[in-house]
């Protein structure tokens, strides 16, 4: 996985936009996912973009989050999205 | 003959207020069955946080330290317990003052069946910048922690 930002850029602040992340879980069926907060100007495949490497990944955004998104081209700022872990390509 | 009329009418009435007044007491109820006691199964709960560079098959740290290299992945094993639906975040964060930015949130779902462990962990190809950090874990959509690790990378 790639980033967490949450898109408040402060100067004085360090970059931590390389961090990579993961977790799991001895618990079964375990699921696994980051949360990023939309902000202003952002679309789903500029956020995938950003997590993924790859804007045309914005279905697997979207997919996790038909809970809040019903419409892909419709993402407000503050909502909070499920980011599920890329999924490394098929050998 | 009136005598014998009133007594044909007496008597009757007599023997049915009788037996009005002497109508059986119902039974007092049994007391119920004591319920067999049961408790509640306790929602899930985080029981321990470490904090460290390595952790084994069983999720759990196996070389723990607060102090990391800038190089370093930083693991965080989180003991859960109590059972039912269980949404776990972790919040990582850089702490300068009291500025704090965000350096990861991630998450997970699960439906827990008693004591589990999760571990969550971060990386920086580049390099940690060197300060204070902090590992918020919440559980649910909660707004204060469910517990709070501190850590520092040199």
């Amino acid at each position: 996985m790639t980033d967490g930002q949450d898109g408040k850029k402060d100067d004085d602040m360090p970059d931590f936009s390389d961090v990579k992340s993961g977790a799991s879980s001895t618990a079964p069926g375990a699921e696994v996912f980051q949360t990023y907060e939309v902000k202003s100007g952002d679309s789903l495949s500029k956020i995938a973009k950003n997590f993924y490497g790859n804007g045309n990944a914005w279905k697997t955004i979207f997919d996790a989050n038909t809970d809040i998104l019903k419409d892909p081209n419709k993402i407000y700022p503050g909502q909070k999205l499920k980011i599920p872990p890329k999924i490394p390509p098929k050998l | 003959m009136k005598k014998l009329i009133a007594i044909t009418i007496a008597l009757p009435l007599m023997t049915m207020t009788t037996l009005a007044c002497t109508k059986k007491e119902p039974p007092p109820p049994t007391p119920a069955a004591a319920a067999p006691a049961t408790t509640l199964p306790a929602p899930v709960s985080v029981s321990a946080v470490a904090l460290g560079t390595a952790i084994g098959p069983d999720k759990r740290v196996t070389a723990a330290t607060e102090t990391f290299g800038a190089k370093d992945t930083i693991y965080a094993s989180v003991e859960t317990a109590g059972t039912g639906h269980a949404k776990l975040r972790a919040r990582w964060s850089f702490v300068k003052g009291d500025k704090t930015a965000k350096v990861d949130e991630t998450t997970i779902e699960f439906d827990s069946a008693g004591p589990a462990v999760n571990e969550f962990h971060i990386s920086k190809p580049s390099g940690w910048p060197k300060g204070d950090y902090r590992i918020d874990v919440f559980l649910g959509d909660a707004e204060s922690p469910a517990a709070t690790r501190t850590f520092k990378v040199n």
